[in-house]
């Protein structure tokens, strides 16, 4: 055994970066990018296709199922990520998945953003009431 | 704790700061759940290195980052933040920056140039933000005049002194920032 190949071993990064992609079968970027961190996710309970059949799901892995466990009360992507203990971007493969097969929706965040106005007075002031409780 | 509703939406504010500062405490101190952690790979292109090669050397590092939830209402969920350290990183993870609410700054009197940077991102990114002191044990050995001058901070930018150990001083923090955003001019 050389013991200089073994100074390789337990490098950081190397393992961690094989498995997680395995997961997604080797994907490693979404059919749709336009989930961030607090999109919220919600198992749709008895999906339905556009024709009103029930939908059956392809192929689910474990990890699709634990997704749609958790997301029957609605879950942000990060809470998702972090119950999975999966990186942000592998979640994201896997909620794709579930989207596209209509088993789970997505709600995108409130818009924010001050060059589009910033928030409105309404959620600001439900915000403030929300916080006054802590 | 409430329970949200699928029709729920979200909205996040971002806890900054420099290593150190507590980012996580607040955030544990004021979510409903105990903090989450979950990780990113950011790809990062590193500059000067390899230029005869002709193609940009990529580096992936793995970003950790911690957040908590606050239910305001079931139509209404706010997430909670807490920048990973390595500034530099987060600087870059747009997911984590686009569309923040705004920001808490913590900052440690004993060394407050850990800090700067992440006021420095929030100007420059045009990110509200309010500036929380944290004083552990309520030791402040500095004026509040003199924390604003080391900080160089805007006059309109909100500031407060506390423990972000206890959860009325992340709650006041927070409600600073609300109000700080509601007497914003409307932009455009």
């Amino acid at each position: 055994m050389n013991p200089y190949w073994d100074e390789d071993e337990g490098d950081d990064g190397a393992d961690s970066m094989v498995r997680p992609y395995t997961i997604t079968r080797g994907r490693t970027a979404p059919r749709r990018d336009d989930f961030t961190l607090i999109t919220l996710l919600t198992t749709v309970q008895e999906p339905v296709d556009a024709y009103g059949a029930p939908v059956r799901p392809g192929r689910l892995q474990p990890e699709h199922r634990m997704i749609l466990d958790r997301c029957r009360t609605p879950a942000a992507v990060a809470e998702v990520a972090a119950d999975l203990d999966l990186p942000v971007s592998v979640t994201k493969i896997l909620l794709g998945d579930l989207v596209e097969q209509g088993l789970l929706t997505a709600r995108a965040p409130i818009a924010v953003a001050r060059a589009a106005g910033g928030a409105d007075r309404g959620l600001l002031a439900a915000v403030r009431e929300g916080l006054r409780r802590l | 704790m409430t329970t949200t509703q699928a029709g729920a939406a979200a909205v996040k504010i971002l806890i900054a700061g420099g290593f150190g500062v507590g980012k996580t405490t607040m955030v544990g101190a004021v979510s409903e759940v105990a903090p989450l952690r979950t990780e990113e790979y950011l790809t990062t292109a590193s500059v000067g290195v390899d230029d005869l090669a002709g193609v940009d050397q990529k580096d992936t590092t793995t970003v950790a980052l911690d957040f908590g939830r606050i239910t305001v209402s079931p139509e209404l969920v706010v997430y909670l933040f807490g920048t990973p350290g390595q500034e530099r990183f987060w600087f870059m993870w747009n997911d984590l920056v686009n569309g923040a609410l705004g920001g808490i700054v913590i900052a440690d009197t004993r060394r407050l140039e850990t800090s700067f940077a992440s006021i420095d991102f929030f100007e420059s990114r045009g990110i509200p933000f309010v500036v929380a002191i944290n004083c552990f044990h309520g030791v402040n050995t500095r004026s509040a005049a003199e924390i604003r001058a080391a900080l160089d901070l805007d006059p309109h930018v909100p500031m407060l002194v506390g423990d972000v150990r206890e959860r009325p001083f992340g709650r006041d923090a927070l409600l600073a920032l609300v109000d700080h955003l509601m007497a914003l001019p409307v932009a455009g």
